[in-house]
């Protein structure tokens, strides 16, 4: 496929985008777990201060989808920080419509990010990847990437929001 | 011990600075701190700011052993979940040895808990690494889930060389 574009999403892109998100989430066998709605990316991602950055991938109407759609990828990044060395881009969501993949699509948009994240003066871009995903750890380690739960030892650790509201209120 | 906890403002960077390299010594990685006060100054204080910062005070009467009366700091900043969304990660969080059972770390975890809930965030993650079993008893006892040992998930980092090579990477194909 030569034709796509990969462009920073637009406020009438959170239909397509949400739409993205809840494939990635059936992939996973996480549908159920989307509560994210189409208000909520557009207040969070278009507002005086966006929670985060989204790229999304057109095609030509002529490749659309058999549902008519040609937004047919998407990655979701935002800035985080590490007191060590400032500034990070963290990559939060990345999915390319399966039947859509093959064509360079997921490298192109990899490639944006690092020169988003160099531009924008980031030391470094960081993401989370399932350990039994190991074909996706080989494929980021033979780029050069740390694996730093494995060589550093560090563990992700979550507190959702009823144990915080305990914690807000003591 | 009688402390309060508070915004931190510009000034404060000196020591948040200071704490921050205190913890690094404790982690057993000062060699890879690059930041100074003068970028914290720069990078958290500025009109979109990439963190926000609490640190925890003592009266004069207690300052520290070298004087000072900052003795904890939390350093956090606002991420996005594509399932739950607005979300907080809680980047450090330290109190100086000489100054913890007193309820300071308890303190700044509550009120970063607090400013969660304020902005609706659905969720605070944070990192610890695996031999600091004193955090990670901290954080299970407040109900934090290990999503590493739980999920498998582990954290990947492009930097650098790498990170530079992974733009390039793309072309060649």
């Amino acid at each position: 496929m030569a034709n796509f574009i990969i462009r920073t999403a637009q406020p009438n892109d959170v239909c397509d985008i949400l739409r993205l998100i809840k494939e990635l989430a059936k992939f996973e066998e996480m549908e159920e777990q989307v509560i994210l709605t189409e208000k909520d990316l557009l207040e969070d991602g278009f507002g005086d201060q966006p929670f985060y950055h989204c790229l999304v991938v057109d095609v030509p109407k002529e490749k659309q989808t058999s549902e008519g759609h040609t937004v047919i990828a998407f990655a979701m990044y935002y800035f985080t920080y590490d007191p060590w060395i400032g500034k990070l881009l963290y990559l939060e969501d990345f999915f390319v419509m399966p039947e859509f993949r093959g064509f360079g699509i997921g490298s192109e948009i990899l490639k944006v990010l690092s020169e988003t994240a160099v531009r924008t003066r980031c030391s470094s871009m960081h993401f989370i990847v399932a350990e039994n995903n190991t074909k996706s750890i080989e494929f980021y380690k033979r780029r050069g990437a740390a694996d730093l739960s494995s060589e550093e030892g560090w563990r992700l650790f979550a507190i959702d929001k009823e144990e915080l509201l305990k914690m807000a209120t003591k | 011990m009688n402390f309060t906890i508070r915004a931190a403002t510009k000034v404060d960077c000196k020591d948040i600075s200071r704490m921050i390299m205190e913890l690094a010594l404790f982690e057993k990685m000062t060699d890879q701190v690059k930041i100074s006060s003068e970028e914290l100054e720069r990078d958290g204080f500025c009109p979109n700011p990439l963190f926000e910062c609490l640190v925890a005070e003592v009266p004069k009467e207690n300052k520290s052993k070298e004087g000072f009366t900052t003795v904890g700091y939390g350093l956090y900043f606002y991420t996005y979940s594509t399932w739950k969304g607005r979300s907080m990660y809680l980047e450090d969080l330290y109190v100086m040895p000489e100054f913890r059972g007193f309820g300071i770390g308890k303190g700044l975890l509550s009120t970063v808990a607090k400013v969660a809930k304020e902005k609706h965030c659905a969720r605070l993650q944070l990192s610890v690494l695996d031999w600091n079993a004193p955090s990670r008893d901290f954080y299970a006892t407040r109900g934090a889930q290990d999503l590493t040992v739980k999920e498998g998930w582990h954290l990947i980092r492009f930097d650098g060389q790498s990170l530079d090579d992974l733009g390039n990477d793309a072309q060649k194909k």
